[in-house]
């Protein structure tokens, strides 16, 4: 197969626009929601600096959504449909950015971070040589932010898992997040409309999301150089290692022989919501009321624009 | 030891510094002040948090997030500078704040629940905050001089944005027009009330202005409020209520009827004994003591940095 021309939104076929779609989803999604919950530490982190820095990471954060949803502005989608009016069911981060933090658990706060940093870190890797200019293009300015927020979760998880208190409460949330986690590197499922009939699918016997069409045309058309099963292998390969270095138990780790990490992620492993497919925690209904709660009160009909292209 | 009367006579902009070796009154009023303000910073960012997360757009959402992140750097920067006068450190501060024993700015002991009330903030007590932030930068402690070049700095810009929210709710919907206008009304005399009580029944007002603290007095500030902030907030579409009474001085200039304005309140506010107020500081407090093992971790790992510096994990 030829790599089709990004450069040329006008020109692409219905299912190279529905690949460029899902993949932009997909990384908009996981940064847009997860910097929603950076910010509920702001006024709240544990110390004068540790605020500022984690104030500094939403912002990152959010800036790459923006970045992101901004790839799809020449499809005509503006930040109504991609953020304010979309629904919620047809967002599709991986549920482990939208699980709200207990009160005081930093420890959760610098392991999330940390595990949702790799993974990015992999997939912008993966991204440099995207057919899409528009994508390829972004990848370098993010890349930058991203390396500082993995040092700045290490930091943390290592000063944390020394004290008792600390250790205690990266395990337990490791045990929590993990199942999470592992769904960042799950298949979409194309938006409801589209064999909507199946995104609700719950039997064991057959992939609940039906997007693996798309996800293979993501990696057939270019736009990523990399599966998804390749990109959870090396996650496994740099998250689990670390994990245990810290003394901490990796439940599930998908580890199988002698040190080979083969990427296979069971019906077991896996939460009930993934998220890719559609399917969110309760919690990620009240994140989105809340968030859209000033747009819907004052019966706003555009999200407001400050800069006219996003930096 | 400098006596208290050559604090006096020396006393000019950016005259102090940790090198001077100064009387016990002077360090007391100058902490009382830095700390009143930094506590300020802080709160001033407790209040406004949830309107990040309630923002009508990313770029909102932004510049929000930064501007709460800014306030939190103003604390820093400002408990430096009052802990540099060797009265209290940072930790005894920040916990008298959440003890409720810390006070901070009569506008922040208010509750902000929507979103037409965000530019009353972050126009109008910012605009009054910028006043008086202007004028210390010629304060006699040169660590808190300092510290106001770049609160002022970034709190230009954070007016700006508030400006900007309020004009776009002012040429929006007519409920965006009508809510807003509501909220003004409620927030108008509390934003009067940011400059404290007329001269004559300020507390520390003669001391503070003797050795230099403070530039100007309360008055001078809220006048020269009104005649800046009555202009913008009629460009905008808002009706100055009736009360309290404004009147206007032959000259153009502004000035308030202060018997117009609840000094019960005020003062109930000042003793951190207002209900909404003790909510926030409550509130605040069981997120501080949320993180407090946090704290201790750090502490046990760094003994002697005690938390000033930045450290390699913040």
């Amino acid at each position: 197969m030829t790599t089709p021309d990004f450069s040329d939104p006008e020109n692409l076929t219905a299912r190279e626009r529905q690949a460029l779609e899902c993949l932009i989803k997909r990384l908009a999604d996981d940064e847009f929601v997860l910097a929603e919950r950076y910010t509920e530490w702001q006024v709240r982190a544990p110390t004068l600096e540790s605020d500022l820095a984690l104030a500094n990471n939403a912002q990152d954060e959010l800036g790459h959504a923006r970045l992101w949803y901004d790839v799809l502005g020449d499809h005509g989608y503006t930040e109504r449909e991609l953020v304010y009016e979309r629904d919620p069911a047809e967002f599709r981060h991986s549920t482990i950015v939208e699980l709200p933090f207990e009160e005081g658990d930093w420890a959760d706060a610098v392991l999330r971070s940390y595990l949702c940093d790799v993974a990015e870190e992999l997939r912008l890797e993966a991204l440099e040589a995207s057919s899409s200019p528009k994508i390829a293009n972004r990848v370098a300015k993010i890349q930058q932010e991203e390396s500082y927020h993995r040092e700045h979760a290490q930091n943390w998880l290592e000063r944390l898992a020394e004290g008792e208190e600390g250790h205690e409460r990266l395990q337990a949330a490791l045990d929590r997040l993990f199942p999470h986690a592992l769904t960042i590197f799950e298949p979409c499922a194309p938006p409801h409309g589209e064999n909507a009939n199946k995104t609700n699918e719950t039997s064991d016997d057959e992939p609940r999301a039906t997007g693996s069409d798309v996800e293979a045309d993501i990696v057939d058309f270019g736009l990523r150089t990399a599966t998804l099963e390749e990109l959870g292998e090396e996650w496994l390969a740099i998250v689990v290692p670390y994990l245990e270095s810290l003394d901490l138990d990796v439940p599930e780790s998908g580890q199988t022989g002698d040190g080979e990490f083969e990427f296979e992620v069971t019906q077991e492993m896996l939460p009930d919501e993934r998220g890719r497919d559609g399917i969110h925690t309760d919690a990620w209904v009240d994140l989105y009321d809340d968030f859209t709660h000033t747009y819907r009160e004052l019966g706003r009909s555009e999200p407001t624009k400050i800069m006219e292209t996003p930096e | 030891m400098m006596d208290l009367g050559t604090v006096k006579e020396r006393a000019g902009p950016r005259e102090f510094s940790p090198a001077d070796d100064l009387p016990r009154e002077y360090r007391e009023a100058a902490t009382r002040m830095i700390e009143f303000h930094a506590n300020s910073e802080i709160m001033g960012a407790y209040l406004e948090r949830p309107f990040i997360r309630q923002s009508p757009s990313i770029d909102r959402k932004l510049a929000f997030s930064a501007k709460v992140q800014d306030e939190i750097g103003h604390g820093q920067l400002l408990y430096r500078a009052a802990e540099s006068l060797g009265v209290k450190t940072r930790e005894e501060m920040l916990d008298d704040l959440a003890n409720g024993d810390g006070k901070f700015l009569n506008c922040f002991h208010y509750p902000l629940e929507s979103w037409v009330e965000v530019p009353m903030i972050s126009f109008f007590v910012d605009g009054a905050a910028m006043r008086r932030q202007a004028t210390l930068r010629r304060t006699s402690w040169e660590p808190y001089a300092h510290a106001m070049d770049k609160v002022c700095f970034e709190e230009g810009f954070h007016v700006k944005h508030g400006e900007d929210i309020l004009k776009e709710l002012m040429t929006g919907s007519r409920k965006e027009q009508q809510m807003t206008q509501e909220a003004f009304e409620e927030w108008w005399p509390r934003i009067i009330q940011f400059f404290g009580p007329t001269d004559d029944k300020s507390t520390h007002h003669d001391f503070a202005s003797s050795v230099g603290l403070k530039q100007q007095s309360n008055d001078d500030l809220r006048n020269a409020f009104l005649d800046q902030y009555i202009p913008k907030a009629r460009k905008y579409g808002l009706e100055i209520p009736d009360e309290p009474r404004i009147r206007e001085r032959d000259d153009g200039t502004y000035a308030v009827e202060e018997d117009d304005l609840d000094w019960d309140e005020f003062f109930t506010i000042a003793k951190n004994e207002y209900e909404p107020g003790l909510g926030q500081i409550n509130g605040r407090k069981h997120a501080q003591e949320a993180v407090d093992w946090v704290r201790e971790t750090i502490e046990r790992d760094t003994p002697a940095a005690s938390g000033h510096e930045p450290q390699a994990a913040d």
